[in-house]
């Protein structure tokens, strides 16, 4: 269990998953907020965070379906298979691999697992090799590619390269940066 | 959809630069417990309906009868919807709970950057309890410090010698330093110990010169 | 994947390293005359001029640069020696055994003591070279822990900034490997023989490039 103040577990169950209701629940403007009908049919259609249809599968009021770049066939895992490291995951989902993680024993998906990894192990290396090399002033084209996870670990290898390099070129900033840099209001 | 106001709250966090603060959106923080007040409504009028039809139970069990289908029907409608309205809660307060307790850890981590008073551009974005919140964990913060005789909120970069060579920004005519006077007249270069220039350094009267 | 806090905020600066290398002792040459100094760390001294004695990098510099004394290079830091560390770098896979600060106390001789490195240029260029060849040796070395399921890394020989730069990202990349690599997500046909031994010595471990 992640830490419940987790920002970005918060939001990772925020993702949309597509369910179908298998019994009706009395529930006012969930679905369409303009629709003053207070039911939600039994094999109504519908698309609910993460959040709200994990417990409500489990309870067996709706039936989840996972998202369409987790299924066993499709466009994401071909794409995956043939050149992992160039398919723009952050567009399917920001927290594609915190989710799996989640989806997963929900829905009781075997497949989904190694397809994380797999994916996972074919983008780590492209992370790895940009991290430690590409200039940081400008943002690479290839970040706008990366998960929320994978975008994390370019910026922890970025940014300690980064420290290095700063402290290599030296100079007065050794003792300069912090005592001026935090208490100093901006003159000039 | 449920949940959704509480989720731009928490995105609200996760867009900002780490130790940074934007504003308290009060606004959205309200709507949110708008929205809450609403499930527990929601949910309060179900649960009634719920325990009428358990009454109803009771009673047709006593006469060796069964609810309805539709009765069941309903039962169970009722039942999901409250669920829904429970789960929509919960949700919610997480919301607000990592909303207010990630800004709150940033709080606390400006008691070491600031002693004691906010800038304005930064006592502005916080919220009534917050500033509250920062008052008292820098005063427990100071009285801690005073207690070890010890200030721990000094530059944490280790210092490469205890004597510094900086140049004089305003005139502020004679001070007395640790272990020397000093005139310090604008543009005048001085060798001074580092914990004596600390302070002016940090209101900006003196600048850092290279060795 | 949740619930890191600042993955630097568990390293070190390099300001921090090179204040810690700068406990390691070095030759000086003195140019004066002075008692023996009594510090916490160790005795040290009596200096006499032209009598080599061994100090604190710390002190040396501090003396250094109130032209006390010359600094001797260390041994390692030679042109001789060098190159033959970096033509072992580049033919072997592991990594050389140098100095654990070899980067900072090159870096702070460069900088305090350049007049008394012979051949300065050389040994400048020598050590940015090994640098080089042992970062990229770092980077192929990390692509291991794609390969082969991996919970814990050793690396020989590798040096106390080496580390320092690299740890952020092995650490967070092992964490979501790990996460990934879970029995609950990936069941392998031969995950029941193998869980055992794996439980009893905490998991396979890589070497990286020290075979």
């Amino acid at each position: 269990m992640a830490n419940y103040y987790d920002i970005d577990d918060v939001l990772a169950e925020e993702e949309i998953l597509p369910v179908v209701f298998q019994q009706a629940a009395d529930c006012f403007g969930l679905l369409d907020s303009s629709d003053d009908t207070n039911e939600v049919e039994a094999g109504a259609k519908a698309e609910l965070p993460f959040w709200l249809a994990r417990d409500l599968h489990v309870r067996g009021v709706v039936a989840v379906d996972v998202p369409p770049y987790f299924r066993k066939v499709s466009r994401t895992r071909k794409e995956i298979e043939a050149d992992a490291a160039h398919v723009d995951l952050r567009g399917r989902c920001q927290y594609f691999y915190e989710l799996g993680l989640k989806i997963a024993p929900l829905v009781g998906d075997k497949t989904i697992g190694p397809f994380l990894l797999v994916a996972f192990q074919t983008r780590y290396k492209e992370v790895l090799v940009r991290a430690h090399t590409a200039a940081s002033a400008v943002a690479p084209k290839h970040l706008t590619l990366l998960t929320n996870e994978e975008a994390k670990l370019y910026e922890a290898g970025q940014l300690s390269t980064a420290a290095f390099k700063k402290w290599r070129m030296g100079g007065p900033r050794l003792q300069r940066a912090p005592v001026l840099g935090r208490k100093r209001k901006p003159i000039e | 959809m449920y949940g959704k106001k509480g989720s731009e709250l928490v995105k609200e966090l996760a867009s900002s630069e780490p130790g940074q603060l934007s504003a308290f959106n009060n606004d959205l923080f309200a709507q949110v417990i708008d929205e809450c007040t609403g499930h527990l409504h929601h949910l309060g009028s179900l649960i009634r309906k719920i325990e009428e039809l358990k009454k109803i139970e009771e009673i047709k069990k006593l006469n060796n009868q069964e609810l309805e289908e539709s009765e069941k029907q309903l039962l169970k409608a009722h039942n999901s919807g409250a669920l829904i309205h429970h789960l929509s809660l919960l949700r919610n307060k997480r919301c607000l709970m990592a909303y207010v307790y990630n800004r709150a850890e940033t709080i606390r981590s400006l008691g070491w950057a600031v002693e004691r008073v906010l800038p304005e551009e930064i006592e502005e974005k916080l919220s009534g309890s917050e500033k509250e919140y920062f008052k008292n964990h820098a005063a427990s913060l100071q009285s801690y410090m005073s207690e070890l005789d010890l200030d721990l909120a000094v530059d944490m970069v280790p210092p490469k010698d205890p004597y510094i060579k900086v140049r004089v920004l305003e005139d502020i005519g004679n001070v007395l330093l640790s272990d020397q006077s000093a005139n310090l007249a604008r543009h005048a270069i001085l060798f001074l110990r580092r914990t004596d220039a600390e302070q002016y350094i940090s209101q900006a009267i003196f600048t850092l010169m290279l060795w | 994947m949740a619930s890191q806090a600042d993955a630097h905020a568990a390293t070190f600066s390099a300001a921090e390293l090179e204040f810690l290398a700068e406990d390691e002792l070095i030759e000086i040459v003195p140019n004066m005359r002075m008692d023996p100094l009594n510090l916490i760390c160790g005795d040290f001294g009596p200096f006499r001029p032209q009598i080599a004695t061994q100090v604190p990098v710390w002190l040396a510099v501090a003396l250094k640069r109130r032209g006390k004394c010359t600094i001797r290079p260390p041994d390692w830091m030679s042109v001789e020696k060098l190159t033959q560390v970096l033509e072992a770098e580049r033919d072997a896979e592991k990594f050389q055994p140098l100095p654990f600060h070899y980067v900072e106390i090159s870096r702070l001789l460069f900088d305090h003591a350049r007049d008394d490195i012979p051949d300065i240029y050389m040994v400048r260029s020598l050590i940015e070279d090994i640098k080089d060849v042992r970062f990229h040796k770092i980077g192929t070395g990390l692509e291991i822990i794609s390969r082969e399921r991996t919970y814990a890394l050793r690396l020989k020989n590798l040096s106390a900034m080496e580390a320092n730069i690299v740890r952020p990202f092995v650490t967070r990349a092992l964490q979501t490997f790990y996460k990934l690599n879970s029995p609950d997500m990936i069941q392998e046909s031969d995950s029941v023989s193998n869980r055992q031994p794996q439980t009893a010595n905490r998991g396979p471990r890589r070497q990286l490039k020290d075979r």
